[in-house]
């Protein structure tokens, strides 16, 4: 690793990463590039984009001239702290932007052309978001013409830069989210998520492998993927080559699952809710939990929905699994620790940070408290809640012509929303929040089902019907823009945080790690995905949703 | 006798190595004021975030 200390980096690169910035920040201000942010859909971000090119070039300019003028003196703490930092700081958040506005956007739309060929879209399947796309670029760098010298101070940064974005993590979710799940479902997927994240573990023990991969292994294939291997990695000290591993291995298996799934879940019989509480057990990626319950049942909507909600909700067990591991790693770092000890003295600190915003989240600070990213349903009544009137015309003749083919819930919710104009509760249970909300679920529900059976091909809607259907559902659907701006925040906080990360995978660390995570990882999931299996298919018959 | 010594401490000391090259990677003198700084910083970014699109919205 190239040390700053020793000397002080050329200027160049930074007038030249400043200039870009501007020269960005001038074109896109412009109106030049409009019309080629519109065709990769982020031209939402463009009054996003011009502040941080303005920004960041004018503070690349400042820290230059600076620099230039102290070339030849000692370097102080300033020097060392913040007008050496800055320049890589610049470097990983240019290519972090290029990664958001530009890399990402043209995957998806090189994806969607591929579907012809593919029949799926391939930067679904293999997680080609910007969280891959980050470590990919960082490996690339550094293993093709490794870290630029002017850099390397900036790359210092990632890890602190990542943890902010595991802190703003807790802001997404709320322990409402966990209080609307029936019992059953809580047990099982707690069940598994610590049972994954012990076995891991003893298998680490049997393989002799590093606590350090076998912990953050552990946290990936127990919880949920990605976010959990990031959240999980500074908690067991994991180098960023065994972050990688696991982010790939949790990939990889996700992959042949979702092939796998649906083709055994129709084998062997299940009904919807048992493949969606399989499918969201033991793939771990949500949008592959999303694509394999599609592909089991595209008509009933119930299996999407439980797979998610089972998948979604082991990230609430997080914490809990931060907590195990922090107390894991602290006992097996030699010292006979007590409990209160490892709480209190080996604790991460940005761990309690994480709970601090859950807790904030579930306190309802952000967003009402039942929200789920910031998502949540509004049925009170209000205006822009409704069906436009022309809407509402037809919905009055499809209910007087009748719908043929209509389950007698689909029926009911239908009528209602004929007769309220929105989606609601009943007007006699207004003062009782808990009651009006359940009913305007259960009519949500309805509708809902509706739509995914006329998208399956089991029910005959006309167009117009359908896509005021869908109206009326969408407008109870409400997102919280503060939560919204904070998961912004988080994910620019991830994407800086991982490009610096990757950037310090080089081959020789991916050599030392070997492929021991392919195989712990290989191991557990097929253990748990049967297990899950067999559980599923013995014990849940249907999982209460409330 | 002091050969193996050596080779022992040498190797006693290799995961110490590792651990410091992961820790120098870091602005930071120690993880405890990583950590801290990043929860102030969050605190900063929430504030902000809850001014701009609540409180003031």
């Amino acid at each position: 690793m190239a040390n700053v200390s020793v000397g002080r980096p050329d200027n160049t690169p930074t007038w030249i990463i400043s200039g870009m910035l501007l020269i960005l920040g001038v074109l896109v201000s412009s109106g030049a590039l409009t019309g080629l942010l519109t065709t990769f859909k982020v031209h939402k971000a463009m009054d996003l984009m011009q502040t941080m090119c303005f920004v960041g070039g004018g503070l690349g300019l400042v820290t230059a001239l600076l620099r230039q003028g102290r070339m030849n003196k000692p370097m102080g703490k300033l020097d060392i702290f913040v007008l050496e930092t800055i320049p890589g700081i610049l470097f990983i958040l240019a290519l972090a932007m290029g990664i958001r506005w530009f890399a990402e956007p043209m995957v998806k739309i090189m994806s969607d052309s591929l579907v012809p060929v593919l029949g799926f879209k391939i930067y679904k399947v293999l997680n080609l978001n910007y969280v891959v796309l980050g470590i990919l670029v960082g490996i690339i760098i550094t293993n093709s013409w490794g870290i630029p010298k002017f850099a390397a101070s900036g790359v210092k940064t990632a890890r602190f830069v990542l943890k902010m974005g595991v802190i703003l993590l807790g802001a997404r979710y709320s322990f409402a989210e966990l209080a609307k799940l029936g019992m059953v479902s809580v047990w099982l997927i707690g069940f598994f998520v610590l049972g994954t994240v012990f076995f891991v573990l003893f298998l680490g023990k049997v393989f002799k492998q590093p606590k350090s991969m076998t912990g953050v292994l552990s946290a990936g294939m127990g919880v949920c993927g990605v976010s959990a291997t990031v959240a999980c990695a500074p908690v067991v000290k994991a180098k960023s080559s065994e972050m990688a591993y696991t982010i790939g291995t949790i990939l990889g298996f996700g992959i042949l699952c979702m092939f796998a799934f649906p083709t055994i879940g129709k084998l062997a019989g299940m009904n919807a809710t048992q493949f969606g509480a399989w499918a969201g057990t033991g793939i771990l990626n949500s949008a592959q939990v999303a694509a394999a319950c599609l592909a089991f049942n595209a008509v009933d909507i119930k299996t999407l929905k439980v797979g998610e909600i089972f998948n979604i909700t082991r990230v609430l067990f997080l914490p809990v699994i931060v907590l195990v591991l922090a107390t894991w790693f602290g006992k097996q770092s030699g010292q006979k620790l007590s409990f209160k000890e490892v709480v209190i003295d080996k604790f991460p600190v940005f761990i309690l940070g994480f709970l601090l915003l859950f807790f904030m989240s579930s306190m309802g600070l952000f967003s009402p408290p039942g929200h789920y990213k910031g998502k949540y349903l509004d049925f009170s009544y209000n205006q822009r809640t409704e069906v436009t009137p022309e809407e509402l015309t037809i919905l009055q003749k499809a209910q007087s012509d009748g719908i043929p083919g209509l389950k007698a819930e689909e029926q009911s919710a239908f009528d209602d929303l004929v007769k309220q104009h929105q989606i609601a509760g009943n007007f006699d249970d207004r003062e009782d929040k808990t009651k009006f909300d359940e009913t305007a679920r259960e009519r949500m529900r309805g509708l809902e089902s509706m739509l995914a059976r006329a998208k399956g091909g089991d029910l005959t809607l006309s167009k117009d019907v359908k896509s005021a259907v869908k109206h009326a559902t969408k407008q109870v659907k409400k997102k919280s823009k503060t939560v919204v701006t904070l998961t912004d925040c988080m994910i620019w906080f991830f994407a800086y945080g991982l490009i610096g990360l990757g950037m310090q995978i080089t081959r020789k660390s991916l050599a030392q790690a070997g492929g021991w995570p392919l195989v712990m990882g290989g191991i557990s999931g097929v253990a748990k995905a049967t297990l899950s299996f067999i559980i599923v298919m013995y014990f849940v018959k249907d999982v209460v949703l409330h | 006798m002091g050969q193996p010594d050596i080779k022992i401490a040498a190797e006693q000391q290799k995961p110490d190595q590792n651990a410091n090259e992961e820790r120098a990677l870091s602005v930071f003198a120690s993880e405890k004021s990583e950590d801290l700084t990043a929860l102030v910083m969050v605190m900063i970014v929430t504030f902000m975030v809850l001014l701009f699109t609540k409180w003031l919205a």
